[in-house]
């Protein structure tokens, strides 16, 4: 995973942009501390840019992490059912500070996009990364005939793409629906292709 | 003695867990002889990301022989006649990107071994399309494949409703009766209505024996075999595309390998309801290729396999 890509995941799950894939592998790169400066370094700066106080040393993900780690096994729920509600009291008021703070971040929206049009150069990926998005919405809106992913799909990836995946994507369903099957269900999934 | 007082929960859980697993375990086994054994005819829907359609199920077990019409009843009129899980023929654009299939028979359902990949549940009794059913939840033990929640008629085992759920229990498609009975169609029923193009099957299809062609994948999910691959040229780009199709006995997903002849292609990566599309360039000693894996599964292993494809049959799974 290089450096860069990872950055610009990071900026994504900032600006609340990150698609699935970014999630998860910003999440799997957490652990790293040099992520997290980095991490902590872009809040910095996005608190700055909102005239926003900010405790720069509160690090809410390892307060719930700690949290997480003293939580008791089922088993010793017998023994003191008040100690884990007190417990779950603090983890619900934690989940309660997190989803606050969330919130506030978020009222100041515009402020937040023209830190992102800052970070232009960083997040250029976006619009190829969200591609996908564009492909799973398209059967709604096209209409039939002309080629089944004519219909502005894959925008910006003009070509072999274009030309191939439709295909591919039919031919897998069709040799699953006609290798048989315990129920229709590949049947159906090969006819939906063809609705167009 | 603190710990008495637990004994009993503990051993009920012990007790109790396999009793469950194996109830729903039973109604697996029911649900893979149920096509074989149960008459029916009803509608259907079909529902994913973008798309909704519906269908009639003509389906008729006699003396031993099953045959089955289906027919979209929304937009154009698509049909296929099956018999014994073979496809006979197809009206409309069903099978039109399709050359030659070759007769590889699927997998056989086979409840014992879903158990390795899914852990299977009895979630509780429902109803479906008027009639009670047992849900059934099929849990996947990895993340490389998507649970699926199966609503089995009571009387017959029958899949009357199908949801499939990615790893955040977010419902990627629903397949669902609406009516049924199970009053066995006659013939009149079972023929096309249309034009019913017969469909081509090539027995013989070698499997590709041509080194050159031959591929394998470094690492598959586990619990996915190849059942399949055939090599046919693409009439309108010209191209010989490669076409690999694995199964778990649940899910399955395919893998085209097609040269690039120099073109310059950036990788993509697709989501279309339950079925994932990723496309990745690799360097092979014939030159550049690009790797398609298509499947119900999830994007992250889809990509993994895309970028594990290499030239050369692997010892391991070479066929006889």
């Amino acid at each position: 995973m290089s450096r860069e890509a990872l950055q610009e995941s990071l900026s994504a799950v900032m600006d609340n942009e990150a698609d699935e894939l970014e999630l998860r592998r910003v999440l799997n790169a957490f652990d790293d501390t040099h992520t997290r400066d980095t991490w902590s370094r872009y809040q910095v700066a996005r608190a700055v840019m909102h005239k926003d106080l900010l405790i720069p040393r509160l690090d809410i993900a390892s307060a719930v992490s700690a949290a997480l780690a003293e939580e008791q096994t089922p088993v010793k729920v017998v023994r003191g059912p008040w100690r884990s509600i007190g417990r779950l009291a603090v983890a619900a008021s934690v989940t309660v500070a997190v989803l606050a703070g969330v919130r506030m971040y978020n009222q100041d929206d515009i402020v937040g996009n023209q830190l992102a049009q800052q970070n232009a150069a960083q997040s250029l990926s976006a619009p190829m990364a969200k591609g996908p998005a564009v492909l799973a919405n398209y059967s709604e809106s096209s209409d039939k005939a002309t080629g089944p992913m004519a219909n502005g799909v894959l925008q910006g990836q003009p070509g072999w793409q274009d030309q191939r995946l439709p295909g591919y994507l039919r031919q897998h369903a069709q040799q699953a629906a006609l290798k048989g099957a315990e129920s229709p269900l590949p049947y159906a999934r090969a006819a939906s292709l063809e609705n167009r | 003695m603190r710990v008495l007082p637990l004994l009993p929960l503990l051993l009920s859980g012990w007790f109790a867990v396999p009793a469950h697993a194996d109830e729903a375990q039973d109604w697996l086994k029911r649900l893979g002889q149920a096509e074989q054994q149960h008459s029916y005819q009803g509608t259907f829907v079909y529902e994913r990301n973008g798309s909704f359609s519906t269908h009639s199920i003509w389906h008729r077990v006699q003396d031993g022989k099953v045959r089955e019409r289906l027919m979209q009843l929304d937009g154009s009129a698509q049909e296929v006649i099956r018999t014994d899980g073979r496809t006979e023929c197809v009206t409309g654009k069903l099978a039109s990107g399709l050359g030659d299939v070759t007769a590889v028979s699927a997998r056989q359902f086979d409840a014992q071994k879903l158990n390795d990949w899914y852990s299977v549940t009895k979630q509780g009794d429902s109803r479906v399309a008027g009639r009670p059913v047992v849900v059934i939840s099929l849990a996947p033990r990895d993340q490389h494949r998507y649970g699926f929640e199966l609503y089995l008629d009571r009387e017959t085992g029958l899949p009357l409703k199908s949801l499939l759920l990615n790893d955040k229990g977010q419902l990627l498609e629903r397949y669902q009766f609406t009516s049924l009975v199970t009053t066995p169609p006659d013939e009149n029923q079972l023929t096309p209505a249309g034009t019913c193009r017969p469909v081509t099957v090539a027995d013989t299809a070698a499997p590709v024996a041509d080194t050159a062609h031959a591929w394998h994948s470094d690492w598959l999910p586990p619990g996915f075999e190849q059942v399949s691959s055939t090599v046919h040229r693409d009439p309108r780009t010209k191209s010989e595309v490669t076409s690999l199709l694995y199964d778990d006995g649940l899910t399955r997903f395919s893998v085209f390998l097609e040269p690039l002849q120099g073109a310059a292609v950036p990788d993509a990566r697709v989501q279309l309801g339950p079925t994932a599309a990723v496309t990745r360039h690799l360097s092979t000693p014939q030159g550049d290729m690009m790797a398609t894996v298509v499947g119900e599964i999830p994007l992250g292993t889809a990509e993994r396999i895309a970028l594990s494809m290499r030239v050369g049959k692997d010892d391991a799974q070479a066929k006889p």
